[in-house]
């Protein structure tokens, strides 16, 4: 039984949300019901993720393959859940679950209708499915499937609810996205084209023999890929979709977008960056400094628009513009610190995110207050949501002892090894900014006497939500041992130094 | 141990104590807050005894390869001694002062938690926890600037705040070059880098005094400091001319001798400009004081000028200096604090906080221009109180040094101090005051008595200074 | 440059591929009504199969269908073309979601200039 859990674990991971998201619309009338098979399908996601970490940490990092119906690797399609995957799986489950939480007995007065509570979830089960198959797979063409199923049930999410902006962000969202989508494709048929092979493992061993032979073929390849990806993670100049999505969507769907979705596709660029080309193709054509360049740009420029918003919402989606550039700077450092930072960076910029959505969603919902000058006294109102919020910002500007401080600090020692000062000093200026565009919040939130009117916290199962986040935060800043262990070993699986 | 978690938790703990208490409870939270204050001092003061007697304290855990460690040196003792000690004087004066004003719950619950934090940086036992704790004493004090709620100290606290996050920036940034070329961030025992001479440092020690230089308030770095003078007046006293400006001072001092080492330091050409940055300082400080008017932004640019005598001494690199740092770290707080006090009582029974308008305000308030005076003495560095002694050691450390020119500045420093603050007081006693209205009561007991036992404390250390000298030379043999 | 342009010839699916994208991806970014958005979008994406079916095919070659009479016959690889199936289904359905979404901005907005619709901005929200 327990070897049988095992050798399909990394389908049965994929499989479950999947399968249960088909389900949902036969049930829009039983809301109830929805919602709690929602939540335990994401209990057990974290238990199956959990027991895929406890596994490859025992084996010290061997990868579980898995093949899909039996046929072996270049021909058939192939799971592999090493170090990275197992990483990016437990990411996805630890946010899902109290991004569910926090939708229970909520959402319907956010999406309208019960019916749509109930294609709501689908499409969200759907987009977990997706991200935890783009976490495992180890197939090129199978990325570019999940990728599209991930863009449309995004696209869904933000479309979800009846407001026309809704209609309009989601629109302008599909059309870039898939404008990406063809990008990524375009990418795969290159390398298909000079390889002749869809599994990673196989395309890049050929793809280091003869990549001599078309060294402009590979180079569109990675254009093309970075241009795609760059699309779909919302890298700067790329992010122009990203603050309307992401603001019109409802709360938890935001989370998620913002939290999962994003690092999704930079999930996807970095296995097709280290996996496919390998670091010493990225180093050939000088990828890494293209990474490490948009990285920058991306955080003194997202920085300084999210400092020029004035509604709350759309302020948090631009700084996710500007710490999807940390992320993208890390991975451009091309050493075993920093990927394992900015792999770090990427889980607490996810739990994170989606503390700060949520509570801005909470605020926003119960307030019908979207501007940030209008939130004073908030702080009293509303303790819990605030607080989580506020330990959630702390935790972005990088204070020690909260998860965004592991992952700048080992960022800060990837720059350093690659003797180049300037990463770091944006690094650091990006936390002041960070805290420039965060801290008026709290203070306006707390320092500013408050209305008359009479406001309160949401139901438990949102607070629940936001208590877990705001512990997880403060459990990865204080005890980060196995999942810092973890990116360790995932970075130096993409750096092949096994 | 014990005594160090005490010590240091106290405060945190009467903060959510007081967060608890209702607002209207006046007297329930006075006494929470005096119990906090009270235990964090004697806890503190038990804790530096076994530090003095040479006991080795140490917390330590390991969180994700980093290690937070919490270990007192002598240096630390003495800087938790004298925030801690402060406080209780501080806390007694806020119950007069505060008396009539509103928010009293968050005033006394972040004052408390910025107790915990100022300890923090006192005991930390490497960069990355002092990192910490510095950044966190920001945040903490940040609602005490902005306790008016005016536009003013909302500009005044973002000053603040801004200037705080870009220097604790630079710290981070100084702190992580430092592991990476040394691998090690301790305090206690060898210094970081002894025998790793290499090119950079000069540029690593500027960017930690850049970094701490902004809560040292040293020029050109100092712009937040007399804005934040529009912080209710136990605030100024305690916080802007004590702990936070210190613990700024006291990152220096912590990386010029245990991360750098003096003999490191020594070495490096930039040593023979760190002086004359602080003697720079040190001039232009107390000038620019005289042309100020309001009294609280007098002193606040006397804080400036004062705490560059401790860098001062800390920048000579001999052992005479150190002794005067540490010395004048000690007697300049008690009476600095004093006479924030009188300016708070001031400008409480009186209303006024120009000094072109304070005309015959000792009349009226003789004990506060008396206990004003005495503090003034002080700060220029007449015998009977005790900065004379840090700075008799100063001078000497500066000789010592083979920099004399920097007694001299010290000297003339203690002259403009003369002319900066003595108009002050003659003023007082001049001039006519038509119509004292001064209020008694409780609150001015409870504002006064603190003023007039600092500056008794000053007098005893400045006739006796032996009774704090054990202090000094703890610190100074632990670097030397 | 001869041989360039006989390069370009060889590879006349490639080349046709790469004008048919241009043009797609300019329509997208040039247009502002939202039907040749959605146009340009599938023309783009029909450059990518077009490559990617040309990937597949060798000169002279015959469907891979297996034949007992002659097992030396030159096959075309099928696996892109089989690929592209799933492609196209996926573009239809982008397409399909495009244009329920295109519905709904028709009906809130009442019309289907992008740059209308942005210039109507929140007044039609707060209905």
């Amino acid at each position: 039984m327990r070897e049988m859990i095992t050798t399909n674990l990394p389908v049965f991971i994929i499989i479950a949300p999947l399968f249960v998201s088909f389900i949902l619309p036969t049930l829009s009338k039983r809301i109830k019901l929805v919602e709690n098979l929602v939540i335990s399908v994401e209990i057990l996601g974290i238990a199956l993720a959990v027991y895929l970490v406890s596994i490859i940490l025992a084996q010290r990092g061997m990868p579980l393959i898995y093949q899909m119906g039996g046929w072996s690797a270049p021909w058939g399609i192939e799971l592999k859940a090493g170090s990275l995957g197992a990483f990016f799986a437990l990411a996805i489950a630890i946010v899902g679950l109290p991004v569910a939480l926090f939708s229970k007995g909520n959402l319907s007065v956010e999406v309208g209708a019960e019916g749509r509570t109930a294609r709501y979830y689908t499409l969200y089960l759907l987009l977990i499915g997706a991200l935890t198959g783009m976490a495992l797979t180890n197939d090129l063409f199978n990325v570019y499937v999940l990728v599209e199923v991930a863009t449309l049930s995004c696209v869904g999410l933000v479309s979800s609810q009846k407001r026309p902006q809704a209609a309009k962000a989601a629109f302008r969202y599909l059309i870039l996205a898939t404008i990406g989508s063809a990008f990524v494709l375009g990418g795969i048929g290159f390398i298909y084209i000079i390889t002749g092979h869809l599994n990673m493992g196989f395309a890049s061993q050929k793809l280091s023999d003869i990549w001599q032979n078309n060294p402009r073929v590979v180079w569109t390849a990675f254009s093309f890929m970075l241009v795609g990806f760059g699309v779909k993670s919302a890298v700067f100049p790329l992010h122009i979709w990203l603050p309307d999505a992401h603001s019109v969507a409802p709360a938890p769907a935001s989370a998620v977008l913002s939290g999962l979705a994003v690092k999704g596709y930079l999930f996807c660029l970095l296995k097709v960056l280290y996996f496919v080309f390998g670091p010493s193709l990225m180093q050939v054509y000088s990828v890494h400094r293209i990474l490490v360049l948009a990285g920058m740009i991306a955080i003194v420029a997202g920085s300084i628009l999210a400092l020029a918003q004035s509604e709350l919402k759309r302020r948090l989606a631009f700084s996710t513009v500007a710490q999807v550039g940390y992320i993208i700077l890390g991975f451009g450092l091309v050493n075993t610190k920093g990927l394992a930072g900015s792999l770090f960076y990427l889980l607490s910029h996810a739990v994170i995110k989606s503390a700060l959505f949520l509570s801005a969603g909470a605020i926003v919902n119960v307030t019908g207050k979207k501007h940030i000058k209008d939130l004073a006294g908030i702080g009293k109102k509303m303790p819990v949501t605030m607080a989580a919020f506020t330990i959630s910002s702390l935790g972005l500007v990088g204070i020690p002892l909260l998860s965004g401080f592991i992952g700048k600090w080992n960022l800060l020692l990837g720059s350093l090894e690659t003797e180049n000062l300037l990463p770091v000093i944006v690094i650091i200026a990006g936390s002041v900014f960070c805290a420039a565009y965060l801290f008026p919040v709290i203070r306006i939130a707390y320092f500013e006497p408050a209305p008359d009117n009479d406001l309160k916290d949401p139901g438990l199962p949102q607070k629940i939500a936001l208590i877990l986040l705001s512990i997880m935060i403060i459990v990865l800043g204080t005890v980060p041992g196995s999942v810092l262990e973890l990116a360790n070993r995932a970075a130096a699986e993409l750096l092949a130094v096994l | 141990m014990f005594n160090l978690i005490l010590a240091l938790f106290s405060g945190a703990a009467g903060s959510l104590t007081v967060g608890l208490i209702p607002e209207s409870k006046n007297r329930l939270r006075k006494l929470t807050v005096l119990i906090f204050a009270v235990s964090s001092a004697l806890f503190s003061w038990m804790l530096a005894i076994d530090v003095f007697a040479g006991e080795n304290i140490r917390i330590a855990c390991e969180l994700g390869r980093l290690t937070f460690s919490l270990e007192p040196d002598p240096m630390g003792a003495v800087f938790g001694l004298i925030a801690s000690s402060l406080w209780v004087f501080a806390a007694v004066y806020s119950f007069g002062y505060m008396e009539k004003k509103k928010n009293k719950r968050t005033y006394f619950a972040f004052l408390l938690l910025s107790l915990t934090m100022t300890l923090g940086v006192a005991f930390s036992g490497n960069l990355v926890v002092l990192y910490l704790f510095y950044e966190l004493l920001t945040f903490s004090t940040y609602p005490l600037v902005i306790h008016e709620r005016s536009s003013e100290a909302v500009k005044a606290g973002r000053k603040y705040i801004l200037y705080s996050l870009i220097g604790a920036g630079a710290i981070l940034f100084a702190t992580v070059i430092t592991y990476s070329w040394s691998g090690n961030l301790e305090f206690v025992g060898e210094p970081v880098f002894k025998g790793l001479l290499r090119p950079g440092l000069n540029g690593l020690l500027l960017l930690f005094i850049a970094g701490f230089g902004v809560k040292a308030a040293v020029i050109p770095l100092h712009r937040w400091l007399p804005a934040a003078m529009v912080a209710p007046t136990p605030v100024s006293a305690l916080l802007h001319a004590v702990a936070v400006v210190y613990s700024g001072v006291f990152g220096i001092l912590r990386v010029v001798y245990s991360v750098f080492g003096h003999e490191i330091v020594g070495q490096l050409s930039i040593s023979n400009i760190l002086p004359w940055i602080a003697a720079f300082t040190i001039l232009a400080g107390i000038i620019i004081a005289t042309r100020q008017d309001v009294l609280k932004r007098r002193l606040a640019y006397q804080t400036i000028s004062h705490l560059s005598y401790i860098l001062l001494g800390a920048f000579t690199l001999k052992s005479w200096g150190l002794a005067g740092a540490v010395f004048h770290m000690i007697s300049y707080s008690t009476l600095k604090v004093a006479l924030f006090f009188c300016a708070g009582i001031i400008s409480e029974k009186t209303g006024e906080t120009n000094i072109s308008r304070m005309q015959g305000v000792g009349r009226s308030l003789p004990k506060t221009m008396f206990a004003f005076s005495a503090a003034i003495m002080g700060m220029i560095g007449m015998l009977p109180l005790n900065t004379f002694w840090g700075k008799y050691y100063l001078m000497k450390g500066s000789v010592e040094a083979g920099k004399w020119p920097l007694a001299l500045v010290l000297i003339g420093s203690g002259i403009i101090n003369a002319i900066c603050f003595i108009p002050v007081i003659v003023n007082a006693f001049r001039g006519e005051r038509e119509k004292v209205s001064v209020e008694r009561g409780e609150s001015s007991l409870l504002m006064l008595a603190p003023t007039l036992v600092l500056i008794i404390i000053s007098l005893i250390i400045g006739l006796v200074p032996g009774l704090i000298w054990p202090g000094v030379e703890a610190v100074v043999k632990g670097f030397y | 440059m001869r041989e360039l342009i006989d390069k370009l010839i060889v590879n006349y699916p490639y080349v046709a591929a790469l004008i048919i994208f241009v043009i797609g991806a300019m329509t997208v970014l040039t247009r502002s009504n939202v039907f040749k958005k959605l146009l340009g979008i599938n023309i783009m994406e029909s450059a990518i199969f077009i490559m990617f079916v040309a990937s597949g095919n060798i000169r002279g070659g015959s469907a891979p269908i297996l034949n007992g009479n002659n097992s030396e016959a030159l096959f075309i690889n099928p696996l892109p073309s089989a690929l592209m199936l799933t492609g196209i289904v996926v573009s239809v359905s982008v397409s399909a979601f495009a244009l329920a979404l295109i519905l709904r901005l028709y009906r809130s907005y009442g019309t289907t200039d992008l740059r209308r619709i942005a210039l109507m901005g929140n007044e039609v929200a707060d209905k």
